[in-house]
């Protein structure tokens, strides 16, 4: 009976010995790997902020509008950059240490998240560069229209906005291979439906101002001096 | 730029007379630069007079006989043959690199940069405009003319007050577009490192007025009659908000130094007379301006609120909420207001072009104050309320200075 149980004991034994054997190679690699993208995005970490310093990169973006300069004591963007890599580093070495198990739904789960990695890093650049130029945008277009007059400004400005960040989006969805052709034929419906607003607004309501504006820049019959100094009389000059 | 050396020329009593005639195309009436040099030669009788016209091709500016056409001279390391720099003149290039050049080459004892528009009849401005270098030793001559009030009004707001609280000479209207200059500027001007190191700037009006003020040159100004009107173009406030504050602004950094020791200003020699243009002003519609202005309040308070400070945004608020019959932006909040810019522009707190174009409805709301304010005014009152703004400039440089330095100190 002891000598059964001894057995018994001594094969379990065995058996999870040689697992832990057959398994240890993979841990130890996959701790290798985790510990070499450690490294990697320790380096890499540095050399983001001191290429985003060398570039002034958060005085640009300030200057350009995308960051409010209350924000920037928070979370400056270099800092903001430094971190995504840093975690997109630890996160590809992540799923590169899975895929030294030999389990193999993990392993090939860990392969096709793999290969998604260069997609979802296009579509998250593409995302940052909309929702960077959108508020560049929004602001250009706030100011051009306040200074034309417009009371609606902050609303186009706004408009503006989102229609930057909406076209990025499409486009980054489009690059994830999310949503198939619902992404382009939407956007395409919303841009074409935009224009076609624009274009009946412009048509129907102020025709006779664009008239009269091309006229202004593009003079159809070059004007004589009198007429220039005549048309001259009822505006102000400013310098 | 030059390849003549740094030491100054010392002008000859017979030397020539070399004036370029610049504008647009359309506005270099035929007979034109005859009619100038003949006119020169009675004024100015045993000088040789040249006149030559500005032609622009592929971007690049060079002098050419009247009817002629010219390609632009071959560069040299030392000298490029054609500069692209901003001009007077606004979407053309600057023709004084081309001049200087002319000028320099020719040993002419006085070069002058004149606007291809009629000028005023009735005053002798080209005598006016030359003789002070020729005949009393000046080195630099500024144009000044006659204008309605409601004219120029960047200049009587911002330029003329800005520039003199700056370099402490008062020159009454600092970015005429024209000028005459002597050999002796006329080769410092040409060595100046800008025209490589800036080549944007080297050479506009801003850039040439800053360097005669800074470099203790001996300037004056003449009046020479009534504004050549066509010589303006068709700009807008903002376009030309952003155009000449944005030179005026660069310039300001490039002499920081300088104007950082100026206190208080001087009047400079004045040839011809000065004064308003008689009849009748052209109506402005304060409404309008006023309601960009409190639109600008309303929607572009966070934009303001990068540059100015609170006190500074919460006067505006109250401003904006006034009646239009009175509403006044007062002096010192005004040229606060144009420091604050100054500083941001400097410091990049945005898009350059995006800050200039966000001063637009302040500028407009100004515009209104200052209108409804000198409306029921005779000539001395008037000018009497702008030697008031600009004794507020100078009073408040002290603010300019201290922000300058410390762009990011508290400010409330």
């Amino acid at each position: 009976m002891l000598e059964q149980t001894k057995r018994i004991f001594l094969e379990s034994l065995e058996r999870v010995l040689n697992g832990v054997a057959r398994q240890l190679p993979g841990v130890l690699a996959m701790l290798f790997i985790l510990l070499i993208a450690v490294g990697v995005a320790l380096v890499l970490r540095g050399a983001i902020r001191r290429v985003c310093e060398r570039l002034e990169l958060d005085r640009r973006l300030r200057e350009w509008g995308v960051v409010a300069p209350a924000a920037e004591g928070r979370l400056s963007p270099s800092v903001l950059i430094a971190r995504l890599a840093t975690w997109t580093v630890l996160a590809v070495g992540f799923l590169a240490g899975l895929s030294a198990f030999e389990a193999a739904t993990m392993s090939v789960f860990a392969v096709r998240l793999l290969e998604y990695v260069p997609s979802m890093l296009v579509g998250v650049v593409i995302l940052a560069a909309g929702i960077t130029g959108s508020r560049a945008v929004e602001r250009s277009v706030l100011i051009g229209a306040v200074n034309m007059g417009l009371h609606s400004a902050r609303l186009l400005g706004l408009g503006a906005r989102w229609l930057v960040v909406i076209l990025a989006f499409g486009i980054a969805l489009d690059q994830l291979g999310v949503g198939g052709r619902v992404v382009p034929v939407s956007l395409g419906i919303l841009f074409g439906g935009i224009v076609l607003a624009l274009a009946l607004a412009v048509g129907l309501g102020a025709k006779d101002v664009v008239a009269r504006s091309l006229e202004r820049r593009f003079p159809t019959v070059p004007k004589s001096l009198e007429e220039s100094q005549e048309e001259d009389e009822g505006k102000l000059h400013h310098l | 730029m030059g390849g003549v050396g740094g030491a100054a020329i010392a002008p000859d009593a017979t030397g020539e007379i070399v004036v370029a005639l610049d504008g647009r195309r359309e506005l270099v009436e035929d007979g034109a630069a005859a009619r100038l040099e003949d006119e020169l030669g009675r004024r100015f009788p045993g000088r040789r007079a040249t006149v030559l016209v500005a032609r622009r091709h592929t971007g690049e500016v060079a002098l050419a006989p009247p009817g002629g056409s010219v390609a632009p001279a071959a560069a040299t390391p030392e000298q490029p043959a054609a500069v692209t720099t901003a001009g007077a003149i606004p979407g053309h290039e600057s023709a004084l690199g081309a001049l200087l050049r002319e000028g320099v080459q020719r040993r002419a004892a006085a070069v002058a940069l004149v606007a291809a528009a009629p000028h005023d009849a009735s005053a002798d401005w080209l005598g006016l405009l030359l003789a002070p270098v020729l005949e009393e030793g000046f080195e630099y001559v500024c144009p000044t003319y006659l204008r309605r009030r409601t004219d120029a009004l960047l200049n009587t707001g911002i330029i003329y007050p800005l520039t003199r609280a700056l370099y402490g000479h008062r020159l009454r209207q600092p970015l005429g577009g024209e000028a005459a200059i002597s050999l002796s500027l006329a080769t410092r001007l040409l060595d100046d490192p800008d025209w490589r190191r800036d080549p944007g700037h080297a050479g506009s009006d801003a850039w040439l007025v800053a360097k005669v003020l800074a470099g203790r040159h001996r300037l004056c100004q003449a009046w020479l009659g009534a504004w050549p009107r066509s010589s303006g173009s068709e700009e807008g406030a903002r376009e030309t908000l952003t155009r000449a504050l944005g030179l005026v602004f660069r310039e300001m950094e490039r002499h920081a130094s300088r104007w950082q020791r100026v206190e208080g200003s001087k009047l400079v020699s004045t040839f011809g007379a000065g004064g308003e243009l008689g009849g009748e002003a052209p109506r402005v519609r304060v409404e309008d301006l006023l309601d960009t202005f409190r639109l600008g309040a309303r929607d572009l308070a966070p934009v303001w609120a990068l540059v100015l400070p609170p006190a500074t945004l919460l006067a505006l608020r109250r401003a904006a909420v006034a009646p239009a019959d009175a509403f006044r932006l007062d002096d010192h909040q005004w040229a606060r207001v144009v420091y604050d810019f100054a500083v941001a522009h400097f410091v990049k707190t945005m898009e350059r072009r995006q800050l200039l174009a966000s001063l637009t409805p302040l500028y407009l709301g100004w515009i209104a104050s200052f209108v409804s304010e000198t409306a029921n005014l005779d000539e001395p009152a008037a000018e009497a309320r702008v030697e008031a703004l600009c004794a507020a400039f100078e009073r408040e440089k002290r603010y300019l200075i201290s922000r300058w330095r410390w762009p990011d100190g508290f400010n409330p």
